[in-house]
């Protein structure tokens, strides 16, 4: 097990979060009409958009469409990586042409996820914007690739990971820097 | 606890733990999805070559495998037995490494000698996909057929699968019989005494020799394809008697649960081992089977490339 | 190799099955023969403590491939891996290229074992033309040049009624037949065992029922005919059931058994390894045992090994084009004393039977005893000493073995033929 230092408690996340949909609906508000739908990023992207759109929903009384999209078919490193990407579902219930849409992921790093993610969008139509939003932007991007939304930026030291969990796949929610190179004892 | 493919070849189901069987079941239903879509093409396998070798011909196989990598957008090459230097006397190995040394990342290959494809991958660094070897395995064949089960009935433990006809020739029944025993089916063999081999039950599947036995109950029922050089053979006496004894009609079929689905590997010999208007009928999944092919292919072939150590 | 004209073993446990003797002892050698130690003036002294000296081995099932398929073994290659397998005689079997099937032929492998031998070599004759079961062979010439028994090996005569000539005919020039049992069309296209590993892997299968029929036969030709016929590696356990029922009857059949036999199955073939493909083919556990204990109960009198030099590029190939076959030679001790001594299956002396009376009873020769004026050939086993297969460092040009990489317990650690060291490990 690596070392695991939490950044952030529930709270502070909640907050981030809270930040990142007020920004959406600010942006979304000035347009004549208020339409937009999420697409979940697999695996932590689904619960930060699920997350979104209740809050959204709360505020505005709209309430976005919701697709989840696993991109591991789409990156370019397959026999790259040491393990191999589990897939996870797809499911985009609405047409996507025309349609405003943003991305959500978790962490946004080098940018591959994202342009996979970009990939993929474009095999099931021609969205009229895609905005992309995540919870942590950590920088060192290898990809002309920004977010849109970010609930926060952290910087981690050399060597480090961001990491964020939701209660609904790690059982709580927080956000922390994770040391591969300095590993506990555990199993 | 979430599984990992960790194989670069898939040469048999009886190599493979359960788990693995279900994580490539699991991989197929998004690879499904793909192509239900308009853009029925994915970039997973952009760059990787893949070499079709059929040492033993094959169409429909050839082809699902084919269709697959290309959804895949992989790079294909196809080779046949005539179309390489085996012809000329150039042993198997040779061959394989040639073909290794243009940079192949994987080989799907066929061939009429069981493990054929084991030999293969224990010389080559290549993944190696077994399409059919002998009359030892079709491990996508039988993959196609779980998760076409699982796709109609919902699961596969505690299901009771009958597979008929000539079991003893058959790779499709023998990879069947490891991935439906693994994931926890009931197994019954039926056929005629000569074509179904009573060690089966060593394994613990049920062997009969009376089609009645293996219709009653059944939630599957499989049947293979008879071929007629066996009736050269010796095997059994004629066509028309093995039809009368052990082909699926309409006025057996009373025997079938209304619910029992009706799978047949193809090429049928309609109205031998199965009456025409069954096989068209709202029993059969005969089609969908192919449709699924082509999935379970795809996500095999993205499975094994990604073990590929480069 | 050592030079020595006059010198006594001394020492050792000497195993003379023939003459009863298993105790510590001295033997002499003198001008290439067993002499009393206490004759010999000014003898040179050779310490063999702790080792077994036994009578020289011989294999009465040996494919030297000369002449024919020198890329895979010649009379050179052959006799020096007997040597370093502690075989001081082999039997040749005659499906060389030509078969030994004509006086011309014996007299070539008679020559090239006098330049190149360096074990001694006894030819066998074909029983048929070109062994293909279709006229009888020239027996009484193939004599005259010098076999010492006759076989289709690799082969067997289907016709019943050409057999029954063939061993009515041998008898009356003295020669045994030795015979691969097995009924063609139940054998088929078959490559394995059949039974349930053939079964689960989708291999044709060779029903044991093959070797049981052509068993049958022979007894019952036997008992006609009153004349000896040896049945060659014996595999299914109701053939070996046969034979004890026959020998106990008083008819003249005997059987041998190979190291492989009684020591791997079927089951082994689950990694398609071509090394594992043999004829008859590895059979079942149950089939094993029962081998072992027609060794044990004396129903199998001789241990061979049915050596059979293939080479790598016969070898690695699909299973079902792969030939028939392992070599032997060099790993037969130490594979019989784990599966036969070490298990206390057989006390040494009836180890040393396997390989010495037995063989010398099924020929009518008097070889394979240690006594006084005989030729000074012996075999000398270290049981203890530990033994890694490495195949790379046989003396048969071939390496087609399964026994690579595996550990044993005892090997032969020196082979005298003739009062000649032709291998010699002592104290190495």
């Amino acid at each position: 097990m690596p070392a695991k230092r939490r950044l952030c408690n529930s709270r502070k996340m909640d907050e981030a979060i809270k930040g990142v949909a007020d920004a959406i609906i600010a942006e979304f508000s000035r347009k004549s009409e208020m339409d937009f739908a999420f697409i979940g990023i697999q695996q932590r992207g689904v619960p930060f958009a699920l997350r979104l759109i209740e809050k959204i929903t709360r505020k505005t009384g709209f309430k976005p469409q919701f697709a989840m999209l696993d991109t591991s078919m789409y990156r370019d490193d397959i026999g790259m990586r040491a393990t191999l990407p589990v897939i996870r579902e797809t499911d985009i219930p609405f047409d996507m042409n025309d349609q405003a849409v943003i991305l959500t992921d978790d962490v946004l790093s080098s940018g591959r996820t994202i342009r996979a993610a970009l990939d993929a969008i474009t095999c099931y139509g021609r969205p009229s914007l895609i905005r992309l939003a995540v919870v942590v932007d950590r920088g060192s991007r290898e990809f002309p690739i920004r977010a849109d939304y970010a609930g926060m930026n952290i910087i981690p030291e050399d060597g480090k990971k961001i990491l964020v969990e939701f209660k609904e796949t790690d059982g709580s929610d927080g956000i922390y820097e994770i040391d591969w190179s300095n590993p506990t004892k555990g199993e | 606890m979430e599984v990992n493919w960790t194989r670069k070849d898939l040469l048999s189901l009886y190599d493979l733990t359960p788990e693995e069987i279900v994580l490539i079941l699991d991989t197929a239903e998004e690879f499904k999805k793909v192509s239900e879509r308009n853009l029925k093409k994915v970039p997973a396998l952009r760059g990787k070559t893949v070499v079709n070798f059929f040492v033993e011909p094959s169409t429909r196989t050839r082809v699902s495998f084919e269709l697959a990598e290309q959804r895949l957008s992989a790079d294909i090459i196809n080779m046949t037995a005539s179309s390489s230097s085996l012809q000329k006397g150039e042993t198997l190995l040779d061959t394989v490494r040639n073909i290794e040394a243009l940079q192949a990342d994987l080989i799907v290959m066929r061939h009429s000698c069981a493990g054929a494809q084991n030999f293969i991958a224990k010389n080559i660094s290549s993944g190696v996909i077994n399409a059919g070897d002998g009359a030892h395995g079709h491990p996508t064949q039988a993959l196609l057929d779980l998760f076409t089960i699982r796709q109609k009935k919902g699961r596969i433990a505690g299901l009771n699968v009958s597979i008929v006809g000539d079991i003893l020739h058959s790779r499709v029944a023998r990879s069947d019989i490891w991935g439906l025993i693994k994931l926890g089916a009931n197994v019954t063999l039926a056929g005629p005494s000569t074509l179904v081999p009573r060690d089966f039950e060593q394994i613990g599947a049920r062997v009969c020799h009376n089609l009645k036995d293996a219709m009653v109950g059944a939630d599957v029922i499989n049947l293979l394809r008879i071929q007629h050089e066996r009736q050269r053979a010796g095997f059994f006496p004629s066509t028309s008697e093995y039809a009368r004894f052990f082909g699926l009609n309409k006025e057996n079929a009373k025997y079938l649960k209304p619910d029992a689905m009706i799978m047949h590997p193809g090429p049928i010999n309609r109205d031998v081992e199965l009456d025409s208007e069954l096989a068209d009928g709202p029993q059969s999944v005969i089609l969908e089977q192919v449709t699924n092919g082509l999935a379970v292919r795809m996500a095999v072939l993205f499975l094994v490339a990604g073990c590929l150590k480069k | 190799m050592t030079e020595k004209s006059s010198y006594i073993l001394k020492g050792g446990r000497v195993v003379d099955p023939a003459r009863g003797i298993d105790a510590v002892m001295d033997i002499g050698v003198s001008n290439g023969r067993i002499v009393d130690p206490a004759k010999i003036k000014n003898p040179e002294i050779i310490k063999v403590k702790k080792l077994v000296v036994a009578p020289g081995f011989t294999d009465l099932h040996v494919h030297l491939r000369q002449p024919g398929n020198t890329t895979a073994e010649t009379i050179a290659t052959g006799t020096m891996a007997a040597a370093a397998g502690g075989f001081t005689g082999i039997v040749a079997m005659p499906n060389t290229n030509p078969p030994a099937d004509s006086a011309g032929t014996i007299e070539y492998i008679r020559r090239h074992t006098e330049l190149y031998g360096v074990v001694r070599v006894y030819p066998s004759g074909c029983m048929t033309k070109e062994q293909k079961g279709e006229e009888m062979a020239g027996i009484g010439s193939l004599k005259s040049a010098g076999i010492v028994a006759v076989s289709d090996d690799g082969k067997c005569i289907q016709n019943h009624e050409l057999m029954r000539h063939v061993v009515e005919y041998s008898k009356s020039f003295g020669l045994p037949i030795l015979d691969h049992c097995e009924d063609a069309f139940l054998k088929g296209e078959g490559v394995m065992n059949e039974g349930k590993w053939s079964t689960l892997l989708g291999m044709r299968g060779i029903s044991s029922a093959a070797e049981e029929l052509m068993v049958a036969r022979d007894i019952i030709l036997a008992r006609m005919i009153g004349w000896k016929i040896h049945v060659q590696h014996v595999s299914a356990k109701e053939s070996v059931e046969l034979i004890r029922n026959a020998r106990k009857r008083g008819i003249m059949i005997s059987a041998e058994a190979t190291p492989h036999h009684i020591s791997l199955t079927d089951e082994n073939i689950k990694k398609f390894d071509t090394n594992y493909k043999m004829n008859p083919p590895l059979r079942s556990e149950e089939d094993r045992l029962a081998v072992i204990e027609g060794l044990r109960d004396g129903t199998i009198t001789v241990i061979a090994t049915d050596h059979a030099p293939h080479t790598a590029t016969d070898k690695l190939v699909e299973f079902d084009y792969a030939p028939f076959g392992i070599v032997g030679l060099e790993t037969a001790i130490p594979v019989c004393l784990a599966e036969l001594y070490h298990e206390k299956i057989l006390s040494m002396s009836d180890f040393v039977a396997k390989f010495t009376v037995g063989p010398a009873e099924v020929l009518g020769m008097d070889f394979g005893t240690l006594a006084e004026g005989k030729p000074a050939d012996i075999t000398i086993i270290d049981t203890e000493r530990k033994f890694c297969v490495d195949a790379a460092k046989f003396r048969s040009k071939s390496r087609n073995t399964p026994f690579h990489g595996m550990e044993f317990r005892g090997k032969a650690a020196a082979t005298i033929v003739g009062g000649r060291f032709v291998f010699d490990e002592i104290g190495k």
